[in-house]
Parts: C-alpha cells; structure tokens; sequence
C-alpha cells in the first residue's frame, strides 16, 4: 500500500479511553424470584 | 516528541475474505496468511522490530489509506482494471468468483505513522465493513463475527 513518501512521516501517539473493539454485551444474571417462607 | 490524542484515527483500507478452520475472516491484503482476529486488536509485528512495530524509517506496521478513493484505486490496481472505454473505471472492479474483497474504514491507535496519504499503525480493528463478491450470507457471517457493520456492495 502507498501511503506516500517516508519524509512526510510524523508520530502520534493515540491513548483512547477504550479501545474502539466491539466486546459482547454483558449476560444479565437472572434476579432471584423471592421464595414465600 | 510525538502528538497524544485520545481519539482513534479512522483509515480506510482493503482485506481479503477467505476461510479459516471453517469460518470466513478478514486476511491481509498484502501478507498472505496473516488473518485479523475477531472481537480483539490486531497488532503489528515486525521480523526486525518485533512489537515495536511501527518503527520510523521503516516500512512496518499495520497500513490504512487517509481515504476511501486512495483504497478503491488500489483495488483497481489489483483487478488490473483502471480503464474503461479509455476513461477512468468510475464503478469497483469486477472481481474473481468466490474471491471476496472487503473495503472498509478501520479505527488506528497505540504508536501511529501519519503519511501525506495515510498511516502505519500499531493496533487496529474494523470500524465499517462494504463487502465487495460476497453475499448477504457472507456479510452476516462477517457481521456476526468481528461485530460491526457489513454491507453487501
């Protein structure tokens, strides 16, 4: 891939909050049903 | 001294779509072999640099162009097909059967190259994917897989 010549190149450094990855949604854990005493 | 900024830079770039151990993937498309793994960033390697990768004055790194038409002409360049009627292919190439290609935007961070017409990067993910050969059967598998949008072109 052409990107363009070495002597345009500069640095930058690219700290994201969070890191931009799909992550699965999280399984809610069913809530416990109150059991009648 | 380099910039920090905290919001990915969003290039866009090219990948083969081919099978591995029976599910389709996202392959390099300059490296043979070299498949992006789903749900997690791929990071660069280097023979000489190891994961130091992108390294200055060096060619390593993960590669995206600064725009979508920079990405289609090097997809002309690899169909060979640049001319149309002696005018410039305006519409994607055709491909060959069965060799899907995937043109698509993805999000850069970590250790950055910015060149005048795009970026080595050290980590990467798909941001939005536009299917180029496949089906709509492909794009939900690739959907369902690295999580994000795919269109069949």
């Amino acid at each position: 891939m052409d990107i363009g010549a070495p002597e345009t190149e500069r640095e930058i450094e690219i700290a994201p909050l969070e890191e931009p990855v799909p992550v699965p949604a999280p399984v809610e854990a069913p809530a416990e049903e109150p059991v009648p005493a | 001294m380099s910039e920090i900024y905290t919001e990915p830079i969003v290039g866009w770039r090219l990948w083969h779509v081919r099978r591995h151990d029976g599910e389709h993937r996202l392959e390099s498309f300059t490296w043979h072999h070299v498949s992006w793994p789903a749900r997690r960033r791929f990071e660069a390697r280097c023979s000489t640099h190891g994961g130091a990768a992108p390294a200055q004055g060096h060619e390593c790194g993960i590669y995206a162009f600064r725009t979508r038409e920079l990405a289609e002409d090097l997809l002309r360049r690899y169909t060979g097909v640049r001319q149309h009627y002696g005018r410039p292919y305006q519409e994607l190439p055709p491909l060959r059967q069965g060799c899907p290609i995937a043109l698509g935007r993805v999000s850069l961070w970590g250790r950055v190259v910015a060149r005048e017409n795009g970026f080595r990067a050290q980590y990467a993910y798909p941001y939005e994917l536009f299917l180029i050969g496949g089906d709509d059967t492909l794009a939900r598998e690739l959907r369902r897989l690295y999580a994000v949008d795919v269109s069949p072109s």
